[in-house]
């Protein structure tokens, strides 16, 4: 018999607020994250905004927080898992840590201590750089960090495809809970704001000037974001045993990969298109089951269109009845960990019956016809979820959430 | 409903050669693949060499077109999934787009590539960097270039836990396919050598040759071991569930009996000899594989001649293994290659794939001085004919992850 896996705790470190009351109350009240960008000097770009997160401090996390010298990925990752256990209600102290693993996506991971060493490396030349720097740098830090810091023993790895990322991780660790690998895991994603990225999608014109505009017919680009989500993962049958607050089940999830171009998505979707009929396969349900789409829309030209038609080519009739919507327009794009933190709001809006809004919203794009839940939150019941990520070198992901219900 | 998954292709680019028969008889009659390194100037090290890849050229497995502004490391992954492709007789007659999947361990070889992208930044400004080489930042580069090239889109995936990746991407793979959403997997593990990376852990101190007056050597499980010395590979499986593989007709060169991964979270206490956590990943694999310790005929391990890494991976085996443990004979590639990083786990399943198939272990070589803190039989010098059933590969990272793999031997019972 399948086990059926269930969320039972999430964390969220965020641009527009760091913990899920916060995190909820900003997006269903329609937020901006964005701000001029703090991380690093702007003035020699052409852009100055982006959506980092405000007054985070590690200590208020972790009590011996100043132990160890870990990156911003590991810190945001590490205080989002102790948020989600927290909220799970599983004390550390109750479980078999040999049973505990972890799951990660990222894009860049600790991309924050190679800068670092980089901006040394170009100031002062190499010589007096601490190379354990350079070596606190690769992601797998992040995964590592925080079992060591909970103490888990089980499977603990590093999903990096990019902006699909978390999708991938989130996905993982279902399949090891199903496989009998793992009893409960702590998936997610952490993303620390990158200038590299900054620079990357600012030569390639990718990002808006001022806000981003997921969706209408005027949209100028992404904006770079920054933040981590972490759920908390388990079988129904343990969930139920301790009596858990369940958010959702997963009812399963689709990759697929465009095989086309490092940067371009496939100009008919099909990759998309392709990854949301395997989740939808995946969970043994039709089109017609789904409500609410979580969309990728980074709110450039390309992908949002991209999106839209892949929408419909699975949905065909069904995608107008659809509720659709970018929580980008508020958060940014936190990279490797915008589609664990849009997991959390998919699996918070089944809860409370509440779908997020698509902010920024002026001007409707014939291309993207659509119903984007635009500018202000809608109170629906929502039985079945998607939530799309997209990425460089064409990795497409979608995973399926459920309400609940015994 | 046990599924049984078995290896249909090997691929490997390495310093011991370009395809695995070359890689084979070199490995057996202990020819070392470490040199001076060429690729990148070293001259201010002392340390200088590494287990080099020579006559690499990408254009004969990729083609001339598009391949200028693609990294080393994604040039190796692509050109070794076009070879395992063709090892499995893998077309797309037989298995649709769709049907193929990869997935990649790397973790270091892209480092290089966001470095030189972020200087070339902060030299000329943000406005003046090419974006053709923005792509090779992101770490699923090498994992995406390779499904383009050899149109494999059924799965897509990369794992970055350092010196387990390769063994922890063929895990992600085995796994996926037990789940039946693919019906073949192309995966490994991969490290093309860099600057970067040879400058970081030099700066460490744990390259060997690096101290003053110490020996530059690869010597795993030798007292004269002062550290390692870095390698690349390219390393590739077909993997794909047994009743696929016999529908097929597919050649048949091993089963992948079982795994398991664990983490020691002790680590960061510098507790770099505890043994907890490895002794378990072994006993998580060999549960799943349902094998008795002296089932084990060969140990293929992580030892890549590091002063504690070494005695710790000698204890693993003798705290899981106890009286066997004298019995079982172990072996260290690295100390002909080098350690590879992210490739040496699928590297090492090479290994143990062809000892199983030719009824050889290869060697440690470089072994003279016995270590009285590694007292087992490490093969030493010279390779051993022995009839090989089940292998057991190890890898440690040195961040606490910790992998094992065993293979064996395919019969059709």
């Amino acid at each position: 018999m399948d086990k059926r896996i269930v969320i039972t705790g999430v964390g969220v470190i965020s641009p527009i607020g760091c913990g899920k009351e916060i995190f909820w109350d900003a997006l269903i009240s329609g937020k901006s994250g964005v701000s001029e960008v703090k991380s690093f000097d702007t003035s020699i770009f052409k852009v100055h905004r982006g959506c980092e997160v405000k007054g985070f401090k590690y200590e208020d996390y972790v009590s011996n927080g100043s132990n160890r010298k870990i990156g911003k990925g590991s810190q945001f990752a590490i205080a989002a898992t102790k948020l989600a256990l927290d909220d799970s209600q599983i004390y550390t102290k109750d479980i078999d840590p040999e049973s505990v693993g972890v799951s990660i996506g990222t894009t860049a991971g600790e991309i924050q201590i190679l800068e670092k060493v980089n901006l040394l490396r170009f100031e002062n030349g190499e010589d007096k750089i601490d190379p354990h720097l350079f070596l606190s740098h690769p992601c797998i830090n992040i995964p590592s960090n925080i079992s060591i810091e909970f103490g888990f023993k089980g499977p603990t790895t590093i999903i990096p495809t990019a902006c699909a990322a978390g999708n991938y991780a989130i996905g993982y660790a279902c399949d090891l809970i199903r496989l009998g690998r793992a009893n409960i895991m702590l998936a997610g994603g952490s993303d620390p704001f990158s200038k590299v990225a900054y620079v990357g999608f600012g030569r390639l014109n990718a990002i808006a000037p001022e806000i981003c505009q997921p969706f209408d017919k005027n949209r100028k680009g992404m904006l770079i974001g920054e933040g981590a989500g972490m759920l908390v993962l388990e079988s129904l049958e343990d969930a139920l045993a301790r009596n858990a607050n369940i958010y959702a089940e997963i009812l399963g999830y689709g990759l697929s990969c465009d095989g086309y171009h490092i940067t371009i998505p496939h100009p008919d979707g099909n990759g998309v298109v392709s990854a949301m009929e395997k989740a939808l396969r995946d969970a043994n349900i039709k089109p017609g089951d789904v409500q609410h789409i979580s969309a990728h829309g980074t709110g450039t030209v390309a992908n949002d269109k991209a999106e839209t038609i892949s929408i419909k080519k699975v949905f065909g009739e069904h995608a107008k009845r659809l509720a659709i919507s970018s929580i980008k327009s508020m958060i940014g794009h936190t990279m490797g960990a915008a589609s664990a933190i849009e997991a959390i709001a998919c699996a918070l809006a089944i809860k409370e019956g509440i779908v997020p809004p698509t902010i920024n919203f002026e001007t409707q794009d014939p291309e993207c016809d659509l119903d984007f839940v635009p500018n202000v939150k809608r109170e629906m019941e929502i039985n079945i979820a998607l939530n799309n990520a997209y990425a460089f070198g064409g990795n497409n992901s979608c995973l399926v959430l459920k309400k609940f219900s015994g | 409903m046990s599924i049984r998954l078995v290896i249909t292709g090997m691929s490997i680019l390495s310093p011991l050669g370009l395809n695995k028969d070359e890689f084979w008889h070199n490995l057996t009659n202990g020819n070392s693949g470490i040199k001076d390194v060429t690729l990148f100037d070293v001259s201010r090290y002392k340390s200088k060499k590494a287990g080099e890849i020579s006559n690499f050229d990408a254009k004969e497995y990729l083609g001339k077109k598009g391949i200028r502004h693609i990294d080393r490391t994604s040039l190796l992954a692509s050109s070794a999934a076009k070879l395992v492709m063709e090892d499995a007789k893998i077309t797309h007659e037989i298995y649709g787009e769709e049907d193929l999947g990869i997935v990649i361990g790397s973790t270091y070889g892209s480092i290089d590539s966001i470095s030189s992208f972020d200087l070339e930044a902060l030299k000329e400004g943000p406005s003046f960097v090419n974006p053709m080489d923005f792509p090779n930042t992101v770490l699923n580069a090498p994992a995406s270039r390779a499904s383009i090239f050899c149109k494999a889109t059924g799965l897509n995936s990369t794992i970055s836990t350092g010196v387990t990746s390769g063994l922890d991407a063929i895990i992600y793979a085995s796994d996926f396919l037990k789940l039946k959403r693919v019906k073949a997997v192309l995966a490994g593990g991969v490290h093309g050598l860099t600057p970067d990376i040879f400058w970081g852990a030099y700066k460490s101190g744990i390259l060997s040759g690096s101290k003053n007056g110490s020996l530059e050597i690869s010597a795993p499980f030798d007292k004269r071991r002062n550290g390692f010395i870095l390698g690349e590979t390219a390393a590739l499986l077909v993997i794909e569930r047994l009743e696929d593989a016999l529908k097929r007709d597919a050649k048949i060169y091993a089963e992948i009996k079982g795994y398991g991964n664990t983490f020691n979270p002790k680590k960061i206490n510098h507790d770099l000899l505890d043994t907890e956590e490895g002794a378990r990943c072994i006993s998580v694999a060999m549960k799943d594989a349902k094998l008795k310790s002296n089932d084990i005929s060969y140990i293929s391990a992580c030892a890549n001649s590091s002063e504690t890494g070494d005695i710790m991976e000698t204890r693993v085996i003798e705290e899981y293994f106890g009286d066997f443990a004298k019995q079982a004979p172990i072996s260290a590639i690295k100390s002909m290659s080098g350690e590879c990083l992210d490739a040496s786990g699928a590297m090492q399943c090479v290994a143990s794939i062809m000892a199983i198939n030719n009824g050889v272990i290869p060697p440690t070589i470089n072994y003279q001085e016995k270590d009285e803190n590694c007292d087992l039989d490490f093969v030493p010098n010279k390779s051993r004919e022995l009839e090989v059933n089940n292998v057991l590969i190890n890898a440690f990272s040195d961040t606490g992850n910790i992998s094992s793999i065993i293979i064996s031997k395919y019969s059709n019972e």
